[in-house]
């Protein structure tokens, strides 16, 4: 199944740098979460998107991931030349990924 | 007395609504209005317009922005924002030209300055971390500096019993924590108040993001109106910060479109780091307490940053951006085709355009090669490029627009030719920005 069905996310960005965050709709998927959606499955996500690193912190306050990613805009909102240089539509390539059905 | 304050957001962008931000301020609700008008390229944006105009710089609706606010001032209200951007003694002037076209006095206008720091990042040759490069590697492209400046200015402002405060880059949240502090008699090194206030202005800053804009995506997650949208409210006390929304507006505030907005661009939740202090945002917590309605909480705070973060804006030249759209069978192939032939023509300019890419929308503009694709009904190619003259840019754009002439069906060319402004991230010591104020009865 995809993460979108259990999860949600919103993209932004300073510099060249994207954030991304993933948050559970359920609190009973959230350990789902926390271990299907590794820092390595994001990079997978993101392929050659992304050159830089890609660090995942937790929000166990509020359930959520949020994966910093440098190199990951093209040099960033004023200097890419790509479609969507802030990466807003980040949150919905994170969303596409692929995890074990849950219950 | 029991202290407490009532502070909406107004604006998170240049280009926001001030309709509604107006309606938020006129509705009895709210005793301040914050304005965040400005983004990382707006301020550079902002810089060239300066170099160009010793007049201009500011923040370019501030007609528009006084004319909404005047009945808002005129009960009492306050107003605060980054109305500055390059420029604040100009914004001050629009500011109080405002006033006086409004038939207003007894404004007490307070401004911020000294957040322009281009004198100091070429002095000291201040490394530029993203860039691995030092000031002086750029030359004359480093076209400007700005210290992100926190709270301190505004809460001096307000205790000077100003109406009205504005600055050059007063940071985001800052101009949320500016006024809590103040009315809540929070000293501004009281870390654990600070990351607190800094918590409800960040909340606060993104405006109708914070209430279901950007969190709409059907079937997953549904509002039941985002055609007008809210602004955004905190009520703060000592005992409680509660997040709200304007009645009888659309969005949401609930837990979903809080915590996106929440982790929105804070990268390492322990250490957010603002002008005002290293907030610790991992175990906030927030609960739904009513209709529209957040409470939240636990935010620690940790010293502020012994370095103020600064934004070098550089001059990259010009950007042109070409569309145009092929549609039906083959309609891949040819946009392919499209971008072979202008790629072709270009060859005799290639040593002076920095950069070029071509894109189709409908196949991999925004991802690239991550997703699965199809043979889709249309795709729209994108011919992108950055050069540093302007000549060529538009050679750029001419050889673009020639595809009107084939591959076959080319449809709804546009062009676009604008400023390319690169900004990188640098720091300063906080001693070596001085921010410095003034104060001014309309």
């Amino acid at each position: 199944m995809k993460l979108r069905e259990i999860a949600y996310s919103r993209s932004g960005d300073k510099g060249d740098v994207s954030n991304i965050c993933v948050f559970a709709y359920e609190e009973s998927h959230w350990e789902t979460i926390r271990r299907e959606v590794t820092a390595e499955r994001v990079r997978e996500v993101f392929g050659e998107l992304v050159k830089g690193e890609i660090t995942r912190y937790e929000l166990p306050g509020t359930s959520g991931l949020n994966f910093v990613m440098t190199q990951a805009l093209d040099g960033g909102v004023s200097r890419s030349l790509r479609t969507d240089p802030h990466g807003k539509s980040y949150q919905s390539l994170i969303l596409d990924m692929e995890i074990p059905p849950t219950a | 007395m029991t202290r407490s304050i009532s502070i909406g957001c107004g604006s998170a962008w240049s280009d926001d609504r001030l309709d509604w931000a107006q309606e938020l301020a006129d509705s009895g609700h709210v005793s301040y209005m914050g304005f965040d008008c400005l983004a990382e390229r707006t301020m550079a944006l902002a810089q060239i317009r300066r170099q160009n105009d010793e007049m201009r710089g500011q923040y370019e609706r501030i007609p528009e922005l006084m004319d909404r606010m005047v009945k808002f001032l005129s009960s009492g209200g306050k107003v605060i924002g980054n109305f500055g951007a390059a420029n604040p003694s100009a914004a001050l002037d629009d500011v109080l030209r405002g006033l006086q076209s409004n038939g207003m006095s007894g404004v007490r206008v307070g401004v911020v300055y000294g957040d322009d720091v281009l004198d100091h990042v070429v002095d000291q040759n201040l490394e530029l971390p993203e860039l691995e490069a030092r000031a002086s590697d750029l030359g004359e492209k480093l076209v400007s500096a700005n210290a992100y400046i926190g709270a301190d200015p505004i809460v001096e402002l307000l205790a000077e019993e100003c109406q009205f405060v504005l600055g050059g880059r007063i940071a985001d949240p800052s101009l949320f924590v500016g006024p809590i502090a103040y009315e809540m008699g929070w000293a501004t090194n009281d870390w654990d108040r600070m990351a607190a206030a800094t918590l409800v202005g960040h909340l606060l800053e993104c405006g109708t993001h914070g209430t279901g804009g950007n969190y709409v995506d059907p079937p997953y997650r549904v509002l039941d109106d985002i055609v007008h949208l809210g602004f955004p409210i905190a009520h703060v006390s000592n005992e409680e910060s509660v997040i709200t929304k304007l009645p009888g507006t659309g969005g949401a505030v609930n837990l979903g479109v809080v915590k996106t907005q929440l982790a929105y661009e804070i990268h390492d939740p322990t250490s957010y780091l603002t002008p005002d202090s290293t907030a610790d945002f991992s175990n906030v917590w927030i609960e739904e307490v009513g209709p529209d309605r957040v409470r939240v909480g636990g935010a620690t705070g940790r010293p502020r940053p012994e370095d103020l973060k600064v934004l070098v804006g550089i001059d990259e030249g010009w950007k042109v951006v070409t569309e145009v759209s092929f549609g039906g069978p083959g309609c891949v192939d040819r946009a392919q085709l499209g971008a072979e032939v202008v790629a072709k023509r270009l060859e005799p300019y290639k040593s002076a355009i920095s950069e070029v890419r071509y894109d189709l929308h409908g196949m991999s503009a925004l991802f690239g090669d991550q997703l699965p694709k199809g043979e889709p009904a249309e795709v729209r190619l994108r011919i992108a490029a950055r050069c540093q003259e302007r000549d060529i840019a538009d050679v750029v754009s001419f050889e673009s627009q020639y595809l009107w002439m084939g591959p076959a069906g080319a449809g709804g060319v546009i062009t676009q030719t604008t400023p390319a402004i690169g900004v990188t991230p640098a720091f300063l010591p906080r001693d070596d920005v001085k921010a410095w104020t003034e104060v001014i009865d309309s």
